[in-house]
């Protein structure tokens, strides 16, 4: 039967499609990641352009293994990664239960929580490190003047005289990006989180619940038994679907930091990629293991459920 | 015309061999049963038959033509799912006039032909309705009116009143019996439901894990099953089959007793044994019996009401004539 | 019943007053923005004027003297647009193919799929670069629209696949045995009956590819530029433009949020792909 093929002649561009753009550009990343590529060299002109003659081995590999900034950028992609899943799972739980009850404008409620998840990541970084967290012109200044104001003002200044004055944090600095990083993320994804869980919930067995309430099992009985096993699932896809987007997370360091601040390993590739290709591919490879390492993890985790 | 052959057709699915190598005649005109366990292979065979399922090997013909390879479309059959299968987002006349459209065939006609159908299957005040704001059983009949349009040279039915509560299961049976008297087409219809193979059959294909254990009318199969499956499997409520003494005596490792082929004594009989259950159905009643080195309850019937209750000790005797033997080997003997 | 027994009074009001103040906590910078978008760029950045301050539209009429906003808008329309039709171009087809006629090897194709998604972007950045500049499609719309297509298909035909699946095989089948071909099982029972899968499908990759912001900055520099390009380029304005910087951004994410207003429910569906429903 004709039957065979045609399904099969269906499902060839896309596989083909995807096929080309996985190999190719990784192909070629693994074979510059083995020679000198360098494009700016005024002594080596000859490693300006990619060839087999500059073969390097694992010099790149050891060269980039050896870089202070390519282990703090991969402790800086986990820390990222991880906090922001830590964070919006707790905060999605909580109010995913917080919102699953009736009551007046429930509707509008879902609304407003899920707007921040549409946000383009170029504008939440802009409106994040400019209007809100900027020291001096954003929120965070305006806030923090305010309450130092209270010092001075009538009646009431006093109180406030005993406690310190209060410093505004600059974001874009090292130490604090990665926290503005997480902060913005974390605000865009929480509600995506929350959408996925509320919408468990609601397929949660009330008959259950009931049962549960007749053997007399407390409200916090009730979510520690039930309604956090019935989460499981979803919980296990909102950690992979999120790793997904967040070990490629680019646009939010970029603009937070310009560089100056915690770079994660994209943003140190980028760095790499103005000049030093070998070294940016072979920082490329080390990439690629680390996301075969949560894929296969979060695969085996997450996979077997999805395919039922 | 409508002779449908199966030649040698076999089915695997991967290593797994659900339907071995078997041969299969369906007559012109003739109502032919697939009925068997679930699991048995019997909704396979008539989707090999509908071209829905790829043979393994073997051959289907249809009409003396060879039909293995056709598409569904050009085999001339029609079939009737056990999901009805209706097309959720067309009107029951879009529903019905489909394979006609497909066909290219002439509007007017179209028209016409499904006239004729709703009129004929009670459907002419629902044409306009879509599938969803339908009962059960208008859809069950949609689907047939589905059917019956294209004038194919055979009907498929894939245990079409499974999804239906059962008193409309007994009117729709009797529906498609009549629709079988009238156009008198050939009809292959697959079920899990022993009555409805007795009570609709010209001849019933008894299967059990991809093999045929029986063909026959359903009379040649309940006076005379082949083997202890069938025999157990036709009838309601089940044969009762008992090894030991009684099957000895008679020079076969098992018989096999119809409830309604056995004499209830009080005081003398061949079993002795206590009344567990007692249904009484008005009509009928039925004993479950514990009978002493028996672990399965024997089943009796008598007719009328009878009145032995939990507990009571009764005598039963089974109609000599009636009583099936089965060898060691399972089948039959004579 | 039960459930509603053991709410006291207390948590009939603490609850929903929870719950609002939480929503409105996490709409505050959109909010904020919106808001920062009708003051002058002066008025921005004073705190006097955080509440009461005469609205101006200024920042909306010079958004093509400030920032060329059309050029860029029209950039990701074409993009998005095109992008969206060429994922659901190859995409339906092979979802199709999956979900009604899978073999053995169907499982293992869609979870590759999905994994090329893990493959981080920035490990293959230069080859991208090296590749598009030599042949001459660097900073292209058709460049972009091919690579927002190519990151976005894996979850489009999971997504389709989802909906597919929930589709009876018996209908198909009907469909076969009443004559259809395979175009016609796409025509007449696929699209009609998974319409809303698709349309969710569409518009959740439409909104994916608006928000890209790695490659669309990365492989552009001005032809074929979007708005994130346009974003991330003024990222740093120094509190100088807040005004104007925030009514761009409103009017890039404005649309986008109202469309995924709608589309939340297919959203949960289509990006769990199909385990929470």
């Amino acid at each position: 039967m004709a039957n065979r093929t045609i399904p099969r002649l269906l499902q060839t561009p896309a596989v083909v499609l995807l096929l080309f753009w996985m190999l190719i550009p990784l192909g070629m990343t693994l074979f510059f990641s083995f020679i000198r590529y360098v494009l700016n060299n005024l002594r080596n002109p000859h490693w300006t352009s990619p060839s087999i003659e500059n073969w390097r081995g694992f010099g790149n590999y050891q060269f980039v293994w050896g870089q202070d900034s390519f282990w703090l950028a991969m402790k800086n992609s986990l820390v990222i990664v991880t906090s922001i899943l830590f964070l919006t799972v707790i905060l999605g739980v909580l109010i995913a239960v917080l919102i699953n009850r009736s009551f007046k404008g429930r509707g509008i409620v879902r609304v407003l929580l899920i707007s921040p998840f549409f946000v383009m990541p170029a504008v939440n970084g802009v409106l994040w490190i400019n209007m809100i967290l900027d020291p001096v012109l954003g929120l965070q200044g305006i806030a923090v003047g305010a309450i130092n104001d209270l010092q001075n003002a009538p009646l009431v200044g006093w109180f406030f005289s005993l406690w310190p004055t209060l410093e505004p944090i600059s974001f874009r600095a090292t130490q604090t990006s990665s926290i503005a990083v997480i902060m913005m993320v974390v605000w865009q994804w929480t509600p995506f989180a929350i959408l996925i869980f509320m919408t468990s919930l609601q397929s949660e067995d009330q008959q259950q619940k009931e049962a549960a309430v007749l053997d007399g099992a407390s409200t916090w009985s009730q979510f520690r038994f039930l309604t956090l096993p019935h989460l499981g699932r979803p919980i296990a896809i909102v950690v992979m679907i999120q790793a997904i987007f967040h070990l490629s997370l680019y646009a939010e360091i970029e603009i937070v930091s310009r560089g100056n601040g915690n770079k994660n390993l994209p943003y140190y590739i980028g760095e790499l990629v103005n000049n030093n290709i070998g070294a940016a591919s072979a920082a490329g490879i080390f990439a690629v293991i680390l996301a075969n390492i949560v894929a296969i993890f979060l695969l085996r985790m997450v996979g077997k459920t999805l395919m039922e | 015309m409508g002779r449908i052959q199966l030649k040698a057709v076999q089915k695997k699915f991967g290593d797994v061999e659900v339907i071995p190598p078997l041969d299969l005649t369906i007559e012109d005109g003739e109502f032919a049963v697939f009925v068997g366990p679930s699991g048995c292979g019997k909704s396979t065979l008539l989707r090999m038959i509908a071209g829905l399922e790829e043979l393994t090997s073997g051959q289907v013909e249809i009409d003396g033509k060879d039909m293995t390879l056709a598409p569904p479309s050009t085999r001339g059959l029609a079939m009737v799912f056990q999901s009805y299968a209706l097309y959720p987002h067309m009107t029951v006349r879009k529903n019905i006039a489909f394979p006609l459209r497909m066909e290219k065939m002439d509007p007017a006609e179209i028209e016409k032909r499904v006239a004729v159908a709703a009129k004929s299957l009670n459907l002419t005040d629902y044409l306009d309705r879509k599938p969803g704001q339908l009962s059960g059983g208008q859809r069950q009949r949609v689907a047939i009116g589905r059917a019956i349009v294209r004038e194919p040279s055979a009907f498929l039915f894939d245990e079409p009143l499974s999804n239906l509560d059962a008193a409309l299961r007994v009117g729709m049976r009797l529906e498609i019996s009549e629709l079988h008297k009238r156009l008198e087409n050939t009809m292959i219809y697959v079920t899990h439901d022993q009555v409805e193979a007795m009570t609709m059959a010209d001849k019933i294909v008894v299967l059990q894990a991809g093999v045929i254990e029986q063909v026959g009318s359903p009379l040649e199969l309940y006076n005379a099953p082949r083997n202890k499956f069938v025999g157990g499997f036709i009838g309601s409520p089940k044969m009762n089959q008992l090894e030991g003494e009684a099957a000895k005596k008679r020079g076969c490792t098992t018989i096999g007793m119809r409830p309604e082929h056995i004499s209830v004594s009080p005081d003398s009989g061949e079993f002795k044994g206590t009344v567990g259950v007692a249904e009484q159905l008005g009509s009928d009643t039925f004993f479950h019996v514990h009978v002493e080195g028996h672990e399965e309850t024997v089943t009796v019937r008598q007719s009328g009401q009878v009145n032995y209750g939990y507990g009571d000790t009764i005598y039963f005797t089974p109609e000599e004539d009636r009583v099936h033997k089965f060898g060691p080997d399972g089948l039959r003997v004579e | 019943m039960a459930i509603v027994a053991t709410q006291s009074k207390l948590g009939k009001i603490v609850w929903p007053v929870l719950a609002w103040t939480v929503a409105l906590l996490f709409f505050f910078p959109i909010f904020w923005m919106i808001l920062t978008s009708f003051k002058t760029d002066a008025d921005a950045v004073k705190p006097e004027f955080l509440f009461r301050f005469t609205p101006t539209l200024e920042n909306y009429t010079n958004m093509t003297d400030n920032y060329d906003y059309w050029r860029f808008a029209t950039n990701s329309i074409i993009t998005s647009v095109s992008a969206t039709l060429f994922t659901l171009f190859v995409a339906v087809p092979c979802a199709y193919a999956m979900a009604f006629n899978p073999s053995r090897g169907t499982k293992d194709i869609l979870m590759w799929m999905l994994s090329t998604k893990m493959l981080p972007a920035a490990a293959v950045l230069y080859p991208m670069i090296f590749l598009t500049k030599s042949l001459g499609i660097y900073d292209t719309k058709f460049l972009i629209v091919m690579v927002l297509s190519l990151i976005n298909l894996p979850i489009a035909i999971w997504m389709l696949f989802t909906y597919f699946k929930d589709i009876p095989k018996d209908i198909i089948e009907a469909g076969q045995m009443d004559g259809l071909t395979t175009w016609g099982e796409v025509k007449e029972i696929l699209v009609p009956l998974a319409w809303g899968g698709i349309a969710s499908t569409a518009l959740l990759i439409f909104i994916f590819c608006w928000n890209e912001a790695y490659w669309t900055v990365r492989l552009t520099t001005t032809e074929a530029a979007t708005l994130s390009k346009l974003i991330e380029g003024n990222r740093a304005p120094e509190g100088l433009f807040f005004g104007r910087l925030s009514a761009v951004s409103t009017a890039a994410v404005g649309p986008i949020i109202v469309l995924g207003w709608f589309s939340q429910k297919q959203l949960v569906q289509g990006l769990t792909f199909g385990a929470v429903k």
